[in-house]
């Protein structure tokens, strides 16, 4: 009986696994919020498809379907409008699961066996880069809303443009700028540092060391942790034993969220604490339980600002998901600004050389109007504008640097007990 | 570098002691499994953050307590490793049962990882309460009150287990199946039922694991990897099928780990675990405090 | 039966032959780079797969360690192109010597325990190898990722894959002649004694531990050639996605589903189980309904074929056919049917 149950069974899962031709994977997929569904193949012609990879599953999954929420508010908005250049957006999706090895399947398949028109970028510094070589070696134009660690831009993409408004080690710039010139008596002598162990994580919190190091405060410890690590009681006791005015993470949500917790059990009080991102998102101050009073975050994107087409994107959104949109959201949106604007200034939308060379010139040639402010790019595609600095103030996420229109609150230091 | 302070290095034995508590109630369920049935179960890491995931949700939709889950997990949990035992690994070739029992339970971990997945999507969750977050202060060492709770679990789940392998009779037939499994049977043992309660007896430690790591730790569906090689390691290290061997191996590597966790970093105390694994391999194989059992397997 | 056995023969070597040469057509034959893409990478898995089953195959050890193998290959390769500046050719066949020898290494430790512990050993290898390429950020780039210099940097990228399509073919054509070799020596008898009765081996005279070293450094070479090539074709290495514990599950799932003890049951496994992945991933990949499939699959296998398609084909046909006709050739049209 075994004998013939077993080959069975196997037959069953295999006809499951080769029958007909595979769907497509945003017409079948289990969310019915999708407003630019694509059903299997159109000819090339009328539509500009748009082929995307991004972290469905897996590790990343929660950025990517915020970022993939961008790009459908994107496109619901240029749909509205009569399309891009006159042709009507169709998105296309695929998983990556978080592996650089399914990401480069996902692009190489979209660009010759899907043959898109174009192609925007998938999430994480880690996975950016194997994408860009593919997108480079087809001659794609490749605007991506999430590789911002430094190396991105020194692998000699031409292709590539990070859509969001600077790279990671810039992104605490006003708060250095802060610190340093603050009086000298009350300026924090010591700084500790723990970061995860990832391209994009290290980029910031390391951009930020730089800065203050050549201010004369120095470095106490400097702790990475592997990106499996979940235990953070002896990460911080070494971090608490040390004392420092300052604390800086380069930390993803759960990593920013363990910290905090074991901070507050050892009794560790910081005059100031710094987060890549974690303290970005809106479940933070439920996580922490009330322990996120002054911590400071560097963002690209405020849902109050009066950038252009700002007001638009946040209305859409929530009109489109009933929710409120976040800062993974808002940087896909702006991947769309720019290549949309790009395409309507040159007048294509094809594979080809001649087509996407001249987007990507068209993009390093000029300045882009987004919802995360003007942008302009460097020959390597860094962007070249700066991320602003939040704080959690009394349960509330305020703008406090730069000292500008879009400040919302005075920075507060130093800061409250955790 | 400077050297550590007195206060740090106490500060990292506190938490080791502590870790390796954990660590020992749930190598104690791997060693059960060793025992009974000679299988190494890589899903039983994959079981505990199942459990914790039941522990989030009785807490979150219910509002109960998340240590008092436990009461519902551990028997749910004791039922499923006797069908577990009995419905698939018991249908596996004795002759090849070690190495196909690895791919099975690595098959069950690959299941709960995916339909965790699929429940409650890949992202992280954590359970709080108040009376967890705190601390005690004593010698200049900070004790966090989650930890000690832990602690206090795995001890006292651990001395249970105790008792009922050294003064019941079960645990006189337990342990006579996992010594020599056909004497037993020559003296009248029904070892089959012994072993499939054997193997639920490891899953509820792994219920019971759940729920104290749902109360200290962040937790998410692929974030059983990281325990495979740790757990793994240390029942070597302990001897491959002895309960105490385990225990304090779990503590001896907990101490040391927190110990070098807070002078090195957490590099180095995740290669720790591997390092004593290919230690004890090269110059102790049945290890510290096996028998002759774990040379033959 | 002379007659029948005879046909079964030449039956087979035509099978042979119009097979190598459906292979060898196949990157001409496809529609797009995508497929070449998917081919490289079935071939890639295939010549793991046959690598993996010199150990798991004749000795029965079962590692699901092979990705540290895979990984010490490619990083090796890189670093030798990039550090050493040595040739392609030269820094992959260093590469895979090191591993040998370092596999051979840890082969004399592992080989002392048997079944369950050796693969816990193996486990631990993996994520021992993971950590240690995360943190020696100065050499390894660590979570950045390694860049690793093209063979050409001219080659387009769809003529890249043209090329690793044969060199992974010619790799997957070395590994299975190897196997062959040793299926017919007394090399590989010892080591099917091993997995038949270690201790009766032992008894008869078998060098029991010099065969399970030498073997595992053998297997170990042929992985991290493959490790080699695909450092170099995929240009980028993560230390996270090479010392995947999940990468060495898949090997050895391909290689049971196929048959670990027949020539191509391993390749036979990869035409199956990397397809399958991919249509898995491209059906479900909404949710983690994949990571499911992948399980259910490998559990199946466990539990209703552990010995591979290709056993349990033949003893399908066995029992649905009279005795008194060749069930030889039946079978191969069988598998014939099977490895379309």
């Amino acid at each position: 009986m075994r004998q013939v149950v077993g080959p069975l069974l196997l037959a069953v899962v295999l006809l499951a696994g080769c029958g007909g031709t595979p769907e497509d994977p945003t017409a079948g997929g289990g969310e019915s919020d999708n407003p630019q569904a694509t059903t299997g193949a159109t000819p090339s012609g009328d539509p500009v498809r748009i082929g995307i990879s991004l972290p469905l599953s897996g590790d990343f999954s929660e950025p990517g379907s915020g970022i993939r929420r961008g790009y459908e508010t994107w496109a619901d908005a240029v749909n509205a409008e009569g399309g891009l250049d006159g042709r009507k957006v169709e998105l296309i999706f695929r998983d990556d699961a978080s592996d650089p090895n399914r990401v480069v399947s996902d692009y190489e398949s979209l660009i010759t066996r899907d043959k898109v028109d174009l192609v925007f970028g998938p999430f994480s510094s880690r996975l950016v880069i194997p994408a860009a070589k593919v997108a480079e070696q087809y001659d794609m134009l490749f605007v991506e809303p999430a590789g911002a660690a430094p190396e991105v831009f020194e692998q000699g993409f031409t292709y590539l443009f990070y859509a969001a408004p600077a790279i990671a080690s810039d992104h605490y710039d006003y708060l250095a700028e802060w610190i340093t010139k603050l009086p000298a008596d009350q300026r924090p002598k010591t700084a500790a540092y723990a970061s995860l162990d990832d391209p994009f994580a290290q980029g910031t919190a390391y951009g930020l060391k730089e800065n203050l190091e050549k201010a004369g405060i120095k470095t106490v410890i400097n702790e990475v942790y592997p990106p499996e690590n979940t235990d953070f009681a002896a990460i911080a006791a070494r971090i608490a034993d040390k004392k420092a005015d300052i604390f800086v993470g380069g930390t993803q949500f759960e990593d920013s969220v363990g910290l905090v917790r074991a901070f507050q059990e050892l009794g560790y009080q910081p005059k100031l604490a710094a987060f890549s991102t974690g303290p970005t998102l809106p479940e933070f101050d439920e996580a922490v339980k009330g322990g996120s009073n002054d911590i400071l975050s560097p963002t690209g994107w405020a849902a109050e600002s009066g950038f252009s087409g700002n007001q638009e994107f946040v209305d859409r959104y929530k009109k489109l998901f009933k929710a409120e949109p976040n800062e993974d959201a808002a940087n896909g949106y702006t991947v769309g600004q720019i290549v949309a604007a790009a395409v309507e200034a040159v007048g294509c939308a094809e594979q080809g050389e001649a087509c996407q060379g001249k987007l990507a010139d068209h993009i390093r040639a000029n300045e882009f109007d987004t919802i995360v402010g003007p942008l302009k790019f460097d020959k390597d595609g860094r962007p070249l504008a700066a991320h602003m600095i939040q704080q959690w103030q009394d349960g509330k996420i305020e703008i406090v640097l730069p000292d500008s229109e879009v400040q919302t609150k005075e920075l507060r230091f130093p800061k409250a007990t955790w | 570098m400077t050297l550590p302070s007195a206060s740090l290095l106490a500060q990292g034995l506190a938490l080791g002691v502590l870790t390796g508590g954990l660590y020992a109630l749930l190598s104690s369920g791997l060693t059960l499994y060793f025992g009974v049935m000679r299988i190494v179960m890589v899903a039983h890491p994959a079981f505990l953050f199942l459990a914790a995931y039941g522990t989030y949700f009785l807490h979150v939709t219910t509002g109960m307590d998340p240590l008092l889950t436990m009461f519902i997990t551990a028997p749910v949990f004791f039922l499923l490793g006797i069908g577990i035992q009995r419905l698939l690994v018991a249908r596996l070739a004795p002759e090849s049962l070690a190495t196909m029992s690895v791919l099975l339970t690595f098959a069950l971990a690959l299941l709960i990882e995916g339909g965790l997945g699929v429940v409650a999507t890949g992202s992280y969750r954590s359970v709080t309460v108040d009376y967890a977050s705190s601390s005690l202060r004593m010698f200049g060492v900070s004790f966090p009150v989650d930890r000690l709770i832990g602690f206090g679990i795995a001890a006292v789940t651990l001395a249970a287990l105790f008792l009922l392998l050294r003064a019941t009779r079960f645990g006189r037939a337990l342990r006579a199946t996992i010594q020599h499994r056909t004497a037993a049977r020559l003296v009248g043992i029904d070892t089959e039922r012994v072993t499939g309660i054997g193997f639920g007896l490891g899953l509820a430690t792994a219920a019971i694991g759940g729920a104290v790591l749902a109360l200290i730790t962040t937790f998410f569906p692929a974030a059983h990897w990281g325990w495979i090689g740790k757990l793994m390691a240390i029942i070597v290290v302990g001897g491959l099928g002895s309960i105490q061997g385990a225990a304090i191996a779990a503590l001896l590597l907990g101490v040391v780990e927190g110990v070098v966790l807070v002078t090195a970093g957490a590099t180095p105390a995740a290669l720790l675990f591997y390092l004593f694994l290919f230690a004890t391999l090269l110059l102790r194989p049945q290890g510290l405090f096996g028998g002759r059992l774990a040379e033959r397997f | 039966m002379p007659n029948d056995s005879d046909r079964a023969v030449l039956l087979r070597r035509l099978l042979f032959v119009a097979g190598a040469a459906v292979l060898l057509a196949f990157p001409w034959l496809m529609p797009n780079s995508y497929f070449r893409y998917a081919g490289v990478l079935v071939l890639m898995y295939a010549a793991l797969s046959t690598s993996w089953s010199l150990v798991g195959g004749f000795t029965g050890y079962v590692s699901l360690g092979h990705a540290a193998f895979f990984g010490i290959g490619a990083y090796a390769t890189a670093l030798g192109v990039i550090e050493l500046r040595l040739p392609h050719v030269v820094a992959l066949l260093g590469a895979a010597l090191l591993t040998a020898v370092f596999a051979a290494l840890v082969g004399i430790a592992a080989v002392r325990v048997r079944g369950a512990s050796f693969v816990i050993v193996s486990i631990a290898l993996v994520a021992m190898m993971n950590l240690i390429a995360q943190s020696a950020r100065g050499l390894t780039g660590g979570s950045s990722g390694l860049r690793v210099p093209a063979l050409l940097e001219s080659l387009d990228r769809t003529s890249n894959h043209l090329v690793f399509f044969y060199l992974f073919l010619a790799l997957l054509g070395v590994v299975l002649l190897t196997w062959w070799v040793i299926d017919r020596s007394r090399f590989g008898a010892g080591l099917k004694a091993i997995r038949e009765d270690e201790d009766k081996a032992e008894a008869l005279g078998v060098p029991t531990a010099a065969y399970k070293v030498f073997v595992f450094g053998l297997s170990a070479f042929f992985t991290a050639l493959a490790g080699g090539l695909y450092g170099i074709w995929f240009g980028n290495l993560d230390p996270i996605f090479v010392f995947s514990i999940i990468v060495g599950a898949n090997l050895v799932l391909m290689a049971l589903l196929g048959g670990a003890r027949h020539l191509l049951g391993p390749t036979l496994g990869a035409f199956i189980v990397v397809p399958a992945g991919e249509y898995f991933l491209i059906a479900f990949g909404e949710t983690q309904a994949h990571i499911v499939a992948s399980g259910l699959l490998l559990a199946i296998v466990v539990l209703f074929m552990p010995d591979g398609i290709i056993p349990a084909v033949r003893g399908l046909v066995r029992r649905f056919r009279p005795a008194a006709t060749s069930i030889r050739e039946q079978s191969q049209e069988e598998l014939r049917e099977v490895r379309r």
